[in-house]
Order: structure tokens, then C-alpha cells, then sequence
């Protein structure tokens, strides 16, 4: 929270600087649409309403050029009115970021008024979709404003941390710049805090618009617009093979509207908003390129989040499963895979929005019921033919079943005992019928049907005035 | 710039696809791992020529072992 300011404010105007708010405020919005709310003055904060793709939109943006965005008492009531407007307004809150944190000259005054920001945006948590763009250092109290929204969105020049270089240096000793403290590199790949990383802050600033625009103009599904195409035609022959899950979901969605987010964050799972019959949708599913596909600690923490997030605005969820089991190992234990798998049913387990499974492979133990089975209240499960739902692999289950009697077989003619012992496994015990037989799946569904299939179900539940039909989770949306 | 890519889980080395010296682009495979009775391809995210590859098949990796070089 400390930073190095001048005691008196640098002067305005300052027309020719590209950090200019004013600037920075009207590439966020439609042209023309840009009404400021706040004065444009020394506070360091200026706060306005406008349109995104006709959404009508609240936005605040630092303004770099006053003692380096620093945060006092006049900058953080810029961003409470602007949080209390977008509440009045029920609509999308843009941040555009670009500040060294609290103003030091204030002292006490300057973090109690960050306090106030980080209370503003915790009560509007899960009722406004709230957008953060980190478009220079962030630090202090200007990194846990974005970290409380619902997705970060950083600029190359974007830098994210709680304690700059020289504070690291003098406490601990490390020696390290501010690109590798909290660049793209450590916020994208390692901490998970930031979602989406942008080349340019023109790429940046149109993310956050692509996000305000699902988020804040949802839409609304129709069906005759969901063409049918074959699905599995983007997976390999072999069962056994990995893949990447991108070209299925660029399919399944429509055209070119996905945004993926925490794309380099535990990639062995996916989170993508995009639309799906003109509405926006969710999408959840198992990477099997990275890590196998396996769930860990971190993925299940990132799906968790976006579950609740998706829930929290009445986004509708489709799970696409094709998931080998937990990643075992000491590592993963120690890190909590326990508590912060537990994130995940907890998630699937109380959200309200229709959510619909597609289970395209496998799905094997206690991961099967992790990826929105049946049992959490998935709102209609599907599975594509030749699937398999089970405690493990069917050749696995059975080296563990009949461990003596393969002991006791010659080597030469072992391989076809297990496999004849695994078809009748799998007969009995984990095929897709048997799946089906118990109703832990609803429906078997061709992948060259899947896109109608999900469709309908997703109508069905949209349009679902019961009681039961209610399509907004009541909770906020904590950075899990 | 070289690029080292690692190992991400425990896994045995199933087949090399990329030979070294190969000249890749980004996304190509260069070898194929066996876990959690799976077999996953490990790509290289930079173009470039592959300039180490460190595992032979059959050999066993652990999570952050470095099975090449991309430079």
C-alpha cells in the first residue's frame, strides 16, 4: 500500500497524454456514448456512464497522469458513486487501472477510503457484473480492487502486486522487477489472478467490452439458430489418445464468440463465456491435452469460481466431461486437493442457474460426479455413444478385481484375458446403458445431435416458471 | 531464446514423434507421454528448431523434468 508521491499534484490538462481517462473512458464505450458522472479533476479518479454494444455500462478509470493514479480520499469516492450508480442502474462496472495504490501524503484517511471501495464492490458482488482492466502498475490497494471483481483483464503494461521490487528487496532480500513480480507471465500462468491476458491495450479494453456485453446482454436462446455439426469430429480415433478440448468448444459455441478465461491457469480444465444460440452461456470443460484432463487442486478452485460467477448472473452452464479422475499424488494432497475439490461440489452443488452435462469420453470416479453429475442436480445429462461412466477404467477395475486369477495366467495370453474381463466389466458395470439404466444419464445423444440436444434442454429450463425454475443463485460471487 | 518444456505429471516416455534438430512450429508435438492410462502429446508453444530432447522411450519422468529443448 505504499508508493512514492509528490505532496503537491501534478497539473492538468493534460490533452496529449494517451493515459488521459478521458481517452482511455471513451475507447471502453460506443462512440459518443461517453457522459462523465465525476468531475474531471485532481482527484485521480474519474468515473462516467456510456454504452457497450448498446449495454448501458458504468465505468471508472485512474487517472495516471495525477501523482501516478495514487488513491486519496476524493479518487475512492469516484468509485463508490460509480458502484453506487451501476447498482442503481443494474448495470456492468468497468475499472480501467492505473495506479500505485493509496496516496501516502493522506495517511490513515487514504486507506480507509480504499476500505470503502473494496466494501462497495463486495456488497455488488454477484448482483452487477464487475469488470476490471489493469492497464499499468497496480499496486496495494489498486491490485485487491481488481482481485475482488469478477474478471481481470491485463495490458502488457499491466503489473499486479501487494509490495513493489524495492519493498521485496529490503524485507526478503529478492531481487526482481516489476514484469516478473506481477507481470502477465506470474498473473497468468502461476497465480491465477489475473483471467484474461491482452497484447495491447486496445485488445485489452475490447476484452472487457466482449465481457460487459455477455455479462450485461445476455440474450436469449433460440433454438432454430443452433445448427446441428458433428461434434467428435474434432476428437482423435483412439479412446486412449489426449486432446485439446478448443476446437469441440470453438464448435460447439456460436461462431467466434467464446472468451476464455484463466486460459494459462490450471489449462487441464477450461472456462469459457460465449453464446450459444445468440445466449451467453458457460462453458466448462476437461482439457485432456493438459495433465490428461485430470481435475486438481487448481482447476477445481478455477471451475469452482466460475460456476458461482455464472450462477450469481443467471449464466446457464454447459459441462462438457471428459475427465480420467482426481490427480493423485503427495503434491497434490498437501495442496489441498480435498478442501479445494470440496470448492467444486459446493459450487455445482447449490447453483440454481439450468446447467446441462455432456460427458463425450469418460468419466471416472469421484471426478465424474465433481463435473456436474446427475447427483448435484444437473439439470439433463447427456453422454454421447460409447462413453464410459465408472469408478476407473474398466481394465484397471479389473487387474484390481481379478488380481489373482490374472496372476495365475500365463503372461503370453494375459492381455486378452484382461481385455475379455474388461468387456465384461464394463457390460455389467460401466457402460453407458448401465449409466443410463440407473439415470445417472438421461439421455444418449449422437454427437452430430449434441448441439440441438443441449439446446433444448437449456430452453426447457430457461422457460421454466416452477418454483424449481429459478435461474439466478442468491450469493455473491468471493474470489475463490 | 530457448524454451524448456517440462514434464507436467509422473509419466512414462510412449513414443518420440520429433526427431532432434527438427525445426517445429508452434503446437507441433514432439513426444507422447503415458499416464493415468492416457497418452498425451506434448506440443512445443514456440516455433523454433529442437535442439535437446533429454528422454528416451521408456524412460520414466516426474512432474518438472525437462523432456526438451525448443530454441
Amino acid at each position: 500500500m505504499t508508493t512514492t508521491v509528490p505532496v503537491k499534484p501534478a497539473k492538468l490538462p493534460r490533452e496529449d497524454d494517451p493515459r488521459h481517462p478521458v481517452k482511455r473512458l471513451s475507447a471502453l464505450f460506443d462512440k459518443g456514448s461517453l457522459q462523465l458522472i465525476t468531475p474531471d479533476d485532481l482527484s485521480g479518479m474519474l468515473a462516467a456512464t456510456g454504452t457497450v454494444d448498446g449495454t448501458h455500462t458504468v465505468a471508472f478509470c485512474s487517472d495516471p497522469t495525477v501523482m501516478g493514479g495514487a488513491m486519496g480520499h476524493d479518487g475512492c469516492k469516484v468509485v463508490v458513486e460509480a458502484y453506487e450508480r451501476a447498482m442503481a442502474d443494474s448495470a456492468p462496472i468497468v475499472g480501467l487501472w492505473h495506479s500505485g495504490g493509496a496516496r501516502l501524503a493522506e495517511g490513515v484517511l487514504s486507506l480507509h477510503a480504499v476500505g470503502l471501495i473494496f466494501r462497495a464492490m463486495t456488497l455488488a458482488s454477484g448482483r452487477v457484473p464487475q469488470i476490471s482492466v489493469v492497464l499499468g502498475p497496480a499496486a496495494g490497494g489498486a491490485a485487491y480492487g481488481p482481485a475482488l471483481t469478477d474478471a481481470v483483464i491485463l495490458g502488457p503494461e499491466g503489473r499486479i502486486f501487494v509490495t513493489g521490487p524495492d519493498v521485496v528487496r529490503s524485507v526478503t532480500g529478492e531481487d526482481v522487477d516489476m514484469l516478473r513480480l506481477g507481470g502477465p507471465e506470474p498473473h497468468g500462468r502461476r497465480s491465477g489472478v489475473v483471467h484474461v491476458l491482452a497484447d495491447s491495450e486496445a485488445h485489452a479494453i475490447g476484452e472487457a467490452r466482449r465481457l460487459a456485453s455477455l455479462l450485461g446482454d445476455q440474450g436469449s436462446l433460440v433454438i432454430d439458430d443452433v445448427a446441428d455439426v458433428d461434434l467428435a469430429a474434432a476428437l482423435p480415433e483412439s479412446m486412449r489418445r489426449a486432446y485439446d478440448v478448443h476446437p469441440l468448444l470453438d464448435q460447439l459455441l456460436d461462431r467466434g464468440s467464446g472468451v476464455e478465461l484463466h486460459a494459462r491457469w490450471a489449462p487441464n480444465i477450461t472456462t469459457t463465456l460465449g453464446r450459444f444460440g445468440g445466449r451467453a452461456v458457460g462453458v466448462i470443460a476437461n482439457n485432456p491435452l493438459r495433465l490428461g484432463g485430470c481435475l486438481d487442486s487448481a482447476s477445481a478452485e478455477k471451475a469452482s469460481r466460475f460456476v458461482r460467477m455464472c450462477d450469481a448472473f443467471g449464466v446457464p452452464l454447459i459441462v462438457v466431461v471428459d475427465v480420467p479422475g482426481y490427480l493423485p499424488g503427495v503434491g497434490q494432497e498437501w495442496d489441498g486437493v480435498v478442501r479445494r475439490g470440496a470448492k467444486l461440489l459446493h459450487a455445482f452443488g447449490e447453483a440454481t442457474v439450468p446447467r446441462v452435462t455432456l460427458v463425450t469420453r469418460k468419466a471416472y470416479g469421484g471426478a465424474y460426479i465433481a463435473m456436474n453429475a446427475r447427483a448435484l442436480g444437473a439439470t439433463r445429462v447427456f453422454a454421447w455413444p460409447g462413453a464410459e461412466i465408472a469408478v476407473m477404467g474398466a481394465v484397471a477395475a479389473v487387474r484390481i478385481l481379478h488380481r489373482r486369477r490374472l496372476a495365475e495366467t500365463a503372461p503370453d495370453v494375459r492381455p486378452q484375458i484382461e481385455t475379455e474381463l474388461a468387456a465384461e466389466h464394463e457390460r455389467l458395470a460401466g457402460g453407458v446403458e448401465k449409466a443410463a439404466e440407473i439415470g445417472v444419464i438421461d439421455e444418449v445423444v449422437e454427437p452430430g445431435r449434441t448441439r440441438s440436444a443441449l439446446a433444448g434442454a437449456l430452453a426447457r429450463a430457461l422457460t421454466d416458471d416452477s418454483p424449481q425454475g429459478r435461474t439466478r443463485g442468491p450469493h455473491g460471487n468471493i474470489p475463490l | 531464446m530457448s524454451h524448456e518444456i517440462a514434464a507436467e505429471m509422473v509419466a512414462n516416455v510412449l513414443t518420440l514423434v520429433a526427431e532432434q534438430g527438427a525445426v517445429l512450429e508452434a503446437g507441433d508435438t514432439i513426444l507422447i507421454l503415458e499416464s493415468m492410462k492416457m497418452e498425451i502429446p506434448v506440443l512445443t508453444e514456440t516455433k523454433g528448431t529442437l535442439v535437446d530432447l533429454r528422454v528416451s522411450v521408456g524412460d520414466v519422468v516426474q512432474e518438472g523434468d525437462v523432456l526438451a529443448v525448443v530454441s
